[in-house]
Parts: structure tokens; sequence; C-alpha cells
């Protein structure tokens, strides 16, 4: 199965971390026959289950996470993404397809083999943070350790290192119950960490949080990203958190992906009229880069006024050229690759399509 | 919100639950109709009755003619009784060895680590008042029992629990098994322990056993499936092994609901082994019978304040470990050790180890005075109220009578019709069908007039209990005042045994049925109040809110909001009343409640098994026809007591 939606990848020769294809997880009666059926397959979910008293939580759904990046899957309650991130470690067993990891069939794997999955390549952090109440914050965070049976001074040892990272310092003797929220989901955070993980999965972390904890987390979670390099795959149902810490969004809707892309696709082009009616409220110009949004072409000049990295995103740009008053140029490795003007970056503040060649429209008359 | 109801819905709704009521009570009555011309009316008839004396007393003669001679009892009955009779001399002659002193630090120690400085102090208060009241060696007799048995029901209900928790299967299997169990009289559980191991101390500390175990092991099983799922979902995603899971998740997280298992098992095992006496546990709960017997309320009372004594401080010592969070500070456990150590040896070296003769304080005569001044001038003839003993006979007289006439009166199978009606309408067709056969059990079971001889008294004295409780309840749920009055007596009368009931009772009323009622009432009610203000509390204060805001009064609110959305509690609370009520009018026939309790006790006085165990037989049958017919279609939480 082959995904319908556009998705770009760059070309590389890297193994994807984790690898999915045609992934389904059906709940009911004998599960199996629904992927197996194309009729079945194809029925809606209100359909299906006054027909065969099944929910398929996820349906037929494929995507690469690739080394380093920050995968998100976003949908709304009920979509099954929280489904998804659970039969990557089959802590619920998914029902058909295929998931490798680094390679590895995860499905053939025996329950050793799994365990050690589990153990030492994949460690999740979850909404409620699943903390021991009868342990202290550093035994909580040194509990995967002792699982793997690391010796109690070292298992100690390396789980304060984990605690001062994600700044708990000087709480390592509390019970969960004496924390705050966000103190709370720290410690998830360094129970996962501790045990050094390949692969950090995130399933709606940080939900239960109030606003400004929640911003203080994403922060401390991208830093985390920015310092380690490591692979993360993050659910979530706010989409201001998958475009602030997505490199790369799939967008669920009744266990199906939507769309896949990096945000700047998600906004600017969206699939369908699902997907648009879910960014239309995003400010545009925080998430579109001044690459969508310029005028290709060299400047023509030698200077390069403004000099704007294609990368930035459209708010940088418009600062850019208010302040000198005409164009700015954008400059790739030193040359200029296109111009973007106050029309051109407008059109994207509007919602104008800007990626599309051809009569402007505004998505809505579409 | 009932003053929302439009005029529409109020007429369509009940009309629609009344047709299927209706429609139950139609199919029965059709049944019943076809059925009239078989049926006779009176009694029981007697050709339908299996006669179980011959076959009761064959079983009960062969284990006396084989307890010391067949294999089962040499291999298997004799090697348990022979263990439990050693354990309880160990334990009893190591408190013996301890001495008074000892004894009584080791428990304020105890209690201290567990339970802070007030409660040792209470602990230590308790164990002098049980020496100072001449109740010293019985008290010892009674704990030693206790431990062991406490101990016994703790592993035996904490492997239960354990795999009820583990496997879905066995806990389907032993939930309503164990639910039946929590319901069943006290006394029911006397006699097939007795048939097995003769009346003793085996018989008494297994008969605590089977009835402290099953709470322990349900809480167990609650505790391990109650876990919060997600921290089982977290401790499996950092790849543990079943063995991790369960040891350092399931266990730990389970902690509040195994103290309270533990907490409720000891309460269990103290109410049974004082019951047991009569299976010839001794101890406080012998004195106690003995008295009662010769209606000497002093030695009652000697011997059951220390009873009640022990049920407060071991109540809210376990209690209080079980709360666990906020720990006060406590005491290391290798100085508390050598405190008693010392304490005891210096005793020892003192000659000190028994109480001292001189420090008892007898009681019992100047109670028995007071209770002889009580019979003179407060029995009858007090103007204007009239005596305790003329209340229990107009009691007697004007109610218990009339619907013990009654019942009697009312052909046998029109009882088992009210039994399904009743079932069926607020149960299921399977409720009702358990009822009815349990009803009809007894009838073949030949008790069917002493089963409701029973059944009268236990009418009775749940219709006062539902009266009173309810009320007070109410009271209790509408000011807070009430409420905080009440709360210290209630929880004290919810700690103590069944037994020591008897012993007021039968001071104020002498003996007969009004005062089997009156101790039943008395028992009963505190669960019935509480059931009853937790019910009315917990109403959805936003409902109470609207309702006020709309101008609702008192009356209305209670009426119109509070009791209705209370429902589920108020059943609760009938079914709570119903259960122990059944427990003690049982244990009524002691002190001349007569009917099934007294078959029983006689039974077991008069060496007549089979008689005794036809009535346990009833008392099971009874008490599993009442339980039914009370019972709201979900299953209830926990017992109260």
């Amino acid at each position: 199965m082959t995904l319908t939606v556009p998705t770009r990848k760059p070309p590389t020769n890297d193994t994807p971390v984790f690898s999915v294809s045609g992934l389904w997880k059906v709940f009911g009666p004998k599960p199996r026959r629904i992927p197996d059926d194309p009729e079945l397959a194809a029925l809606e979910p209100a359909d299906l289950r006054a027909r065969t008293g099944c929910t398929a939580a996820v349906r037929d759904v494929s995507f690469d996470v690739r080394k380093g990046e920050v995968f998100v899957v976003m949908g709304l309650s009920g979509s099954g993404k929280s489904t998804l991130v659970r039969c990557l470690t089959r802590l619920i067993e998914p029902t058909a397809g295929t998931i490798s990891i680094d390679g590895e069939d995860v499905r053939a794997m025996d329950k050793t083999r799994l365990r050690d999955l589990r153990r030492h390549r994949a460690a999740m952090v979850f909404q409620h943070f699943g903390l021991l109440p009868h342990r202290t914050v550093l035994d909580n965070v040194a509990y995967g350790l002792e699982i793997q049976g690391v010796g109690k001074a070292e298992r100690r040892e390396r789980a304060a290192e984990v605690v001062a990272k994600v700044g708990l310092e000087g709480m390592e003797h509390r019970r969960p119950a004496q924390l705050s929220g966000g103190q709370r989901q720290r410690v998830g955070l360094a129970r996962a960490l501790a045990v050094d993980p390949e692969v950090l999965l995130f399933d709606e972390p940080f939900s239960a949080l109030d606003p400004l904890i929640r911003r203080d987390m994403q922060d401390e979670v991208a830093r985390l990203h920015r310092e380690e390099g490591r692979t993360m795959v993050f659910i979530t149902h706010d989409l201001a958190e998958a475009l602030k810490l997505g490199d790369r969004i799939a967008l669920m809707r009744d266990g199906k992906v939507v769309q896949l892309g990096s945000p700047e696709e998600i906004v600017g082009s969206p699939a369908d009229d699902y997907v648009r009616e879910f960014v239309r409220d995003v400010p545009r110009e925080q998430v579109m880069t001044v690459r969508t949004a310029m005028k290709p072409g060299a400047c023509g000049g030698p200077e390069h006024p403004g000099a704007l990295a294609p990368d930035a995103v459209v708010v940088d740009a418009i600062r850019t050229v208010a302040e000198t008053g005409a164009a700015a140029c954008v400059v790739e490795d030193g040359t200029c690759v296109g111009t973007v003007d106050h029309e051109l970056l407008l059109d994207v503040v509007a919602g104008v399509d800007v990626g599309v060649p051809g009569p402007r429209t505004s998505p809505e008359a579409v | 919100m009932a003053t929302l109801t439009v005029p529409a819905s109020r007429t369509n709704i009940p009309r629609l639950l009344k047709s299927r009521t209706a429609a139950k009570l139609l199919l029965l009555a059709l049944v019943t109709a076809v059925l009239l011309p078989l049926l006779h009316g009176g009694s029981w008839p007697h050709d339908l009755t299996v006669s179980l004396d011959k076959p009761l007393t064959g079983a009960s003669n062969w284990v006396i003619d084989n307890r010391d001679s067949h294999p089962l009892f040499l291999y298997f009955f004799g090697y348990i009784s022979n263990a439990v009779v050693l354990s309880v001399r160990a334990v009893y002659l190591t408190l013996l060895a301890a001495g008074w002193t000892g004894v009584t630090a080791f428990g304020a120690l105890l209690a201290w680590r567990v339970a802070g400085p007030r409660l040792a102090a209470g602990t230590a208060i308790a164990f002098l008042a049980c020496g100072a009241l001449g109740m010293w060696v019985p008290t010892m007799q009674t704990l030693a029992l206790m431990v062991v048995a406490v101990l016994a029901s703790v592993v035996v209900g904490a492997l239960l629990g354990l795999a009820a928790g583990l496997s879905d299967r066995l806990d389907r299997a032993l939930r309503p098994v164990l639910d039946t169990m929590q319901v069943l009289p006290a006394f029911a559980y006397l006699l097939p322990v007795v048939l097995v191991f003769g009346i003793g101390v085996p018989a008494a500390v297994l008969a605590t056993v089977v009835y402290a175990a099953p709470p322990m092991a349900r809480l167990t099983a609650l505790g391990l499936r109650g876990a919060d799922p997600e921290v089982l979902e977290a401790v499996e995603s950092l790849g543990a092994t079943r063995r991790q899971r369960l040891l350092t998740a399931r266990i730990p997280l389970a902690r509040g609901e195994l103290l309270l298992g533990l907490n409720q098992t000891i309460m269990m095992a103290l109410s049974m082994a004082v019951i047991a006496s009569v299976i010839g546990a001794g101890g406080l709960g012998d004195r106690v019978y003995q008295a009662l017997a010769s209606v000497d309320v002093g030695q009652a009372l000697a011997a059951g304040i220390p009873i009640v004594l022990l049920a407060i401080v071991l109540d809210r010592v376990t209690g209080a470990a079980g709360d666990g969070t906020s720990r006060p500070k406590t005491i290391g456990r290798a100085y508390a050790l050598a405190v008693t150590v010392a304490v005891a040896l210096a005793a020892r070296l003192l000659g000190r180890l028994d109480w001292p003769s001189g420090w008892t304080l007898n009681i019992a005569e100047p109670v028995n005075r007071a209770v002889d001044w009580m019979t003179n001038h407060l029995y009858s003839g007090v103007p204007v109220i009239g005596g305790t003993a003329d209340w229990a006979g107009h009691f007697t007289t004007w109610i218990l009578d009339p619907v013990r006439g009654g019942l009697q009166w009312l052909p046998w199978w029109s009882v088992l019709l009210i039994v399904a009606a009743l079932a069926w309408t607020i149960g299921t067709w399977r409720t009702a069908l358990t009822a009815v056969l349990a009803m009809a059990a007894i009838g073949v079971l030949g008790v069917w007039d002493p089963a409701l001889d029973t059944l009268s008294q236990v009418l009775a004295a749940v219709a006062v209990t539902l009266v009173l409780g309810f009320a007070t309840g109410i009271a209790a749920a509408r000011s807070d005042r009430v409420e905080r009055a009440l709360r210290p007596v209630l929880d004290v009368f919810q700690t103590m045994p069944q037994f020591v009931y008897l012993i007021p009772v039968v001071a104020l009323f002498g003996v007969g049925r009004a005062p089997a009622v009156a101790a039943a009432v008395v028992y009963a009610l505190p669960a019935v109040v509480r059931i009853t203000a937790q019910g009315l509390r917990q109403v959805d204060p936003a409902a109470l809110e609207s309702a006020r805001s709309l101008g609702a009064t008192g009356r209305q609110q209670l009426w119109q909001v509070q009791l209705p959305l209370a429902k589920r509690s108020l059943l609760l609370a009938v079914n709570q009343g119903v259960v122990l009520v059944l427990a003690v009018v049982i244990i009524g026939g002691l002190v001349g409640g007569g009917a099934l309790g007294y078959n029983v006790a006689f039974g077991l006085a008069q060496g007549d098994l089979a008689t005794g165990l036809v009535a346990g037989g009833a008392i099971v049958c009874l008490g599993l026809m009442l339980d039914r017919v009370t019972q709201p279609t979900e299953r209830r939480a926990t017992k109260g007591a």
C-alpha cells in the first residue's frame, strides 16, 4: 500500500528508524477479516461497526520515521493516534501490516527480543505520566534501569544525572504526589531518557498540563532534541504543538493518515477540506518559509539587500522588508535564489495560495 | 431534575416502567393461576420435604467413629488440627511468658510504630483495662486464637486474591462465592467445621479463617485489578517481565487495599473468635457466653468490655497503618523490640508475670446490683411510659406475633410468589430464580415454620432499623453538626463484634425474641445511617443548587432531588440492613430468640448435629434469599463493618 497523500522524501540512504507500512489495528470479534477483505476495509467506521461489530482504530497506515527527526502524529481524539504509537512497540498488538525498527521486523520478534526493544531502543512518555506513586522521583527515574537489572548504585547515579538534565535537582527524594503536573511529566521524561533509548515515544505528554507549563515543556523537548538529536515520535491533538515541534507531521482522521508532510506543507497545501478546515486559523506567517513565498530568480544586483535564509519564516521576512522598505533577497550558499516583496508576503498572511501557480484563488473558494 | 420535568414525560416514563414491572408480575400471576389447582394452602407440604436427619446423623456418627482411625482424618484433618492446636498453644504460651507487662509494652510500641503515640497510649490503656477487669488470661486466650486465625486468613485470603487478581477465569469463579460468603451469618459457618473437627480450638480457628479470609481475598483481587492502567502500561513499555510487573508495580500499588483487607480480616476474625466460643474457642467469648446463659449481666459486661476495647484498638491501629501517606514520627524497630524484651525480663525477674490479683476491679457485682435495681424499678410498672419488659412484651405481642402468624398463615406457594415478585422487580430473572430456589430449599429441608419465625423477626427488625436509620441518616446528611456528633459513635459501634450487642439488651429487656430484635437493630443501625447519609451527601451539588435557585424548599429538595438521586444508596442501605440484621437475629437464638438460631445452638449443645446442620443450611438459604430480594442489579462494593 502506498500513501495517497503527497509526501516529499528527500533522497537519503539512511534506513529509517521506524518503518511502518500497511498497519491495521482492529478492535472487535475476528479482527483479521477486516484488513483481508477489501470490501470491509473500504467501509466507513459507522458502517463497519454496524456490519461487523469491529472498530478499526488504525487503518492501513504507512510512514517512515527518519533518524534524528521529530515525527508528529496529530489528530483529534478517537483518530487512532494513541493506538498507533502503542503498536510501534506492540503494547497493543497490531492486526496487520509491518513495522520494522532499524530494518528489524518488530512483529516477528519473540518475547525476549521485544522486551529488549522496550528496554533499550524505544522509551515512552505518557499523557498521565504513569509514575509509581510509592517511589521517590529518583527511584521512578531509575525504574527502567532497575528492570534491566542495573545495580542500585549505578542506576541511581545515572538517574541523578538525568534528573538534573530535566531540571529537577533537589527533588530527588520527593514522591510524585508532592510534585506539580509539569514536574511529574519531567519525571516521566527523565524516566524515558534514563534508559538512553534510540527513539523517544511521546503519547500526548503535555495535554494534561496548564498552557504555560505546556509551553515550558515544549521548549524543554525542543532543547533536548537540539542537544541530543534523538529521534522522537510525538503524538498530540494540539496543532500548534505539532507545528512547533514537528519536522514532519502525519495528520490522522478516523484511523487513516490524511496528510503527511512538513508543517509548511500541511499549512500551505492542505490535502483535503478536512485538513484545510483544521489549519484555517493557523498564523501562516509563522509556519511558511520564504522559500515558498519568494519569487524565484536572482535579484541581479551584487548586494543582496536584506539577505534572508530560505528556511526563515515569513514573519521574519516581513520585519526585514518593513525595515528596508524594499524587496529582500533570499540567499542560499552565497547565491541569490529569489526575492520577496511585501505583496508576496501579504499573500502568505492573507492565505492566498502561493505554492500553486496560475490564477490566485483563496482556499475557501476551492 | 425533578422540578424541571415537563408534565408529558412525567406521565410517560413511569408508565413505561410500570408496564415492564406489570408484565413481570402478570407473568407470575399467570404461572400461579395455572399451577393453583395443584397447590394446597397452609404450611410447606410434608410430602415435599426431604428428611436429612438420618443421613446427617449417620455422617456425624461415622465421623465420630472414624475420627481416630480413618486415614482421611489421620493424615489430613488430623495434621491440620494438630498444627492449629500447636500454634495456638505456642502463641498463648509466648504471650504468658511475656507477662502482662511485656504484652502491654509490645502492643503499645507496635501501635506507636504504625500509628503514632496517641494510639500507643490507647493500646496500653486498653490492655491494662483488660487486666484490671480480671480478664487477662481470657484476653490472652482470645488473642492467641486470633493471631493464628488472622495469619492463616491473611495467607489464604492473599493467595486466593492473588490468583483472582491475575486470572480472569478464577476471578469470575471466585467472586460470586466470596460475595455470597459475605452475606451469610457467622453462625452458619460453625456447624460444618464442628462436624469434621469436633468441638474445640481447631474448629474455632478454622471457622474463623473461613469467615475472615474472604474480605482479604476480595480486597487483594480488587487492589490488583484496580491498579492504574497507565502506570501498568508505562511499566510494560519499559520492558518489565510479568514477575517484575507484579512485584514492583501491582502489589505496591495495591497497598491500600491490602491493608484495608488486613483490617477487615482482623475485625471479622475478632467477631468470629468471640462467637466461636459456642464451639469451644474459650477466652473472652466463652466468658460472655457462659454469663449470658445464666443471665449474669455483670460477668458478661466484664468480659464484653475487653472485647470492645480490643476491637477499637485493633481497628484504629490497622486503619492508621492503611492511611499510610503522612506517617507520624515513629520509633525504630530494634528499639521497640529491645524495650519489649527488657520489660518482659524485668517482670519475670520480679516474679510479676501474672496480673497482680490485688489490682483487679470487680465490676460484676455492682453491675449486677444495678441490673437488679433496674429489674425491680424499670422493668415494668413505671407510670405512663411503662417498663422495658413491658415494651418488649408489647413489641412481641403486637408486632412479632402478628407478623409471624401472618407469615405462617400464608399458603407456602404465596410466600414463594412474593419472594419471586420482589426479587424480579428489582433484579433480574436470575436473582429471582436464586431467591425462590433458596426459599424452596428451606421448605424441602423441613424447617419452614422456624424459618418463617426467624424471617418475622428479621422483617420487624429491618423495619425498625430502616425507619430509625433513614431518619438519622437524613438528619446527618442535612446538618453538619449532627454528623460530627454521630461520627465517633458510629465508628465505635461499627467496630464492635456482633456478640457483645447481646449484653446490654439482655440487661434491659431480659431474654426472648424482642431482645434479639433489639440487638439486631442496634447492630445494623450504624451501617444504615452511614450509607444513607453518604448517599444523600454525594448527590450532585449542581442538581441541588439548581433546585435551590428555582426556589425549592428544604422539604422539596429532599423529596424531589436528594432522595430520588440517592436511590441506589438507599437500596444498598436496605440490603446491608437486612444482611446485618439476619446475622444478629440468628445469634439471638442464644438469648431466647428461638427459631433457626436456637436450633443451631441446641444442635451444638446437645451434640445433635443433624438438627444443627439442617438449621444451618436453612440459615444459608434464608441469607441468600434475603440478599437477592433486596439486591439492586449491580453488586455493592464492600461490607460496612
